[in-house]
């Protein structure tokens, strides 16, 4: 099953995956990112590659 | 490129006049370089009452200022990001906040300002870029309507609106919005004879824009404090990470980082994709035609302009890149403009193509912790702006030459003179 894995030491809460797929990521009101299930698969690698940090992961 | 072939002998990175010349010159330079001399060693320029440093790597393809960016622990921006002599520790982090910190510090601030200024915040708080951008471009057709029909690209459209952005987002005052114009314009002239009147003056000039800046902080962070409102200022100074919250002096840079992050880099991708698009005519009449292409044509205007033509990085040990070896303290300058028409990775790099996509540009810097935390503002502000142009100003038209900013730093515009063609 596919899902995403955070890189909290190199996550700086940017939100750009938030943007890209708001159903899938959230920041918590800490600044802290929050990942659901990964739905719109297309939309949660857009996310992953647009993260300008490469905090992101995808993994089987 | 049509420009001749540089003598990369005779190229001086450092001197400020190289930078004033036409953008032709700095990118038959850059694709020399990259080609030739990749790291390209450079004496550091002189500033008065600074000593000078052991001088710098231009750093000119994309695959090398890639490697640097997200490697933070070797190579370092603490010792400063945004100058390429080293300031004294307290001026560096005053002036360059985030930009010339690093972990474990700058991952707790930023983490702190990131939940201030998240897209989901700022499309609260930024819900009026469109009011801005209707009203500066309907200010600019009564410029030219009272006037000789004739516009200042860059004083009454690219400057007004990410100013007004990032103020009102802010929360600044009416009255002191065109102090904070000029001073942000001191800040990032980079000495600039127009803006600064001499060399000797240009450190105090610097200290002073700063001072300003801050007091400005200091008194609307007070105020926010015993009267919270509903804008960034009270965001920042209520926010709590891990039980701190950020300090007075912390505010107040990042408040200077902001302004003058925000003003001047959004306003010279807007000011310069004028002139891409008065230059580009197919290309500006494709985008009028067809609001679906802002996404990539955005994108495009950034790689276009690189509106910061540099980030320095210092080497925390010994290193090696692209299998070349560099002593510890070595000095990098990232040349962004330079990568993003590197054309390993861009096609045609030397073409402006809105619809050009993948675009994976390092205008607002390349991957790492430092990526412009403004980044989604500005696309949106760009995109905003040029849509407004395209709709309510087709008679825009460019009428003479730029004046280029002397600034190895900024790749700016001073001023554009246009017409509105309509008005006479």
């Amino acid at each position: 099953m596919t899902r995403v894995v955070v890189d909290r030491e190199v996550c700086m809460s940017a939100g750009v995956c938030e943007m890209e797929a708001p159903e899938v990521f959230r920041l918590d009101a800490d600044g802290v990112l929050q990942v659901g299930e990964p739905t719109d698969l297309t939309a949660v690698e857009t996310a992953v590659r647009a993260c300008p940090t490469g905090a992101l992961q995808l993994v089987d | 490129m049509s420009s001749p072939t540089p003598d990369l002998d005779t190229v001086d990175l450092s001197d400020r006049t190289f930078w004033g010349a036409p953008p032709e010159q700095r990118h038959a330079v850059y694709d020399q370089l990259r080609r030739e001399r990749p790291f390209a060693f450079f004496a550091e320029p002189v500033i008065p009452y600074i000593e000078p440093g052991p001088g710098y790597h231009a750093v000119t393809r994309y695959a090398d200022v890639e490697a640097i960016s997200c490697r933070p622990a070797l190579f370092s921006s603490g010792s400063g990001a945004v100058s390429i002599a080293d300031m004294p520790p307290d001026l560096n982090e005053f002036y360059g906040s985030l930009i010339s910190m690093d972990d474990p510090r700058h991952g707790k601030i930023r983490r702190i300002v990131a939940k201030a200024f998240t897209p989901r915040v700022l499309e609260d708080l930024v819900g009026n870029v469109q009011a801005v951008a209707d009203d500066v471009v309907a200010r600019a057709r009564r410029t030219a309507e009272d006037g000789d029909g004739t516009i200042d690209v860059v004083a009454d459209l690219a400057a007004p609106i990410p100013l007004r952005v990032i103020c009102d987002m802010m929360g600044i005052p009416d009255d002191d919005r065109a102090m904070v114009l000029q001073q942000s314009n001191v800040i990032l002239s980079g000495g600039d004879p127009e803006l600064v009147q001499s060399e000797e003056q240009m450190v105090t000039a610097f200290l002073k824009a700063g001072e300003e800046l801050a007091g400005l902080m200091a008194r609307l962070a007070a105020e926010r404090h015993a009267h919270p409102a509903d804008d960034l200022t009270t965001a920042l100074v209520s926010t709590e990470v891990d039980g701190e919250r950020l300090t007075r002096q912390e505010i107040a840079s990042f408040f200077i980082l902001l302004l003058v992050a925000g003003n001047e880099t959004t306003r010279n991708a807007i000011s310069q994709g004028v002139l891409a698009l008065s230059e580009h005519p197919a290309e500006r009449d494709r985008w009028a035609a067809d609001p679906g292409l802002t996404r990539t044509a955005v994108e495009e205007v950034v790689r276009w302009t690189s509106p910061i033509t540099w980030m320095r990085r210092t080497a925390t040990q010994d290193v090696e890149l692209s299998g070349q070896s560099f002593p510890a303290g070595s000095k990098f300058l990232l040349f962004y403009g330079a990568a993003n028409r590197d054309p390993a990775v861009f096609p045609d790099p030397h073409r402006f193509d809105l619809a050009r996509d993948p675009n994976p540009h390092v205008g607002f810097g390349s991957r790492g912790p430092h990526f412009c935390l403004g980044a989604h503002l500005a696309r949106r502000e760009i995109g905003v702006a040029f849509r407004a142009f395209a709709d309510q100003l087709p008679d825009l038209e460019v009428v003479g030459p730029p004046a280029r900013l002397e600034s190895s730093f900024v790749n700016g515009l001073k001023r554009l003179p246009a017409r509105l063609t309509r008005c006479r």
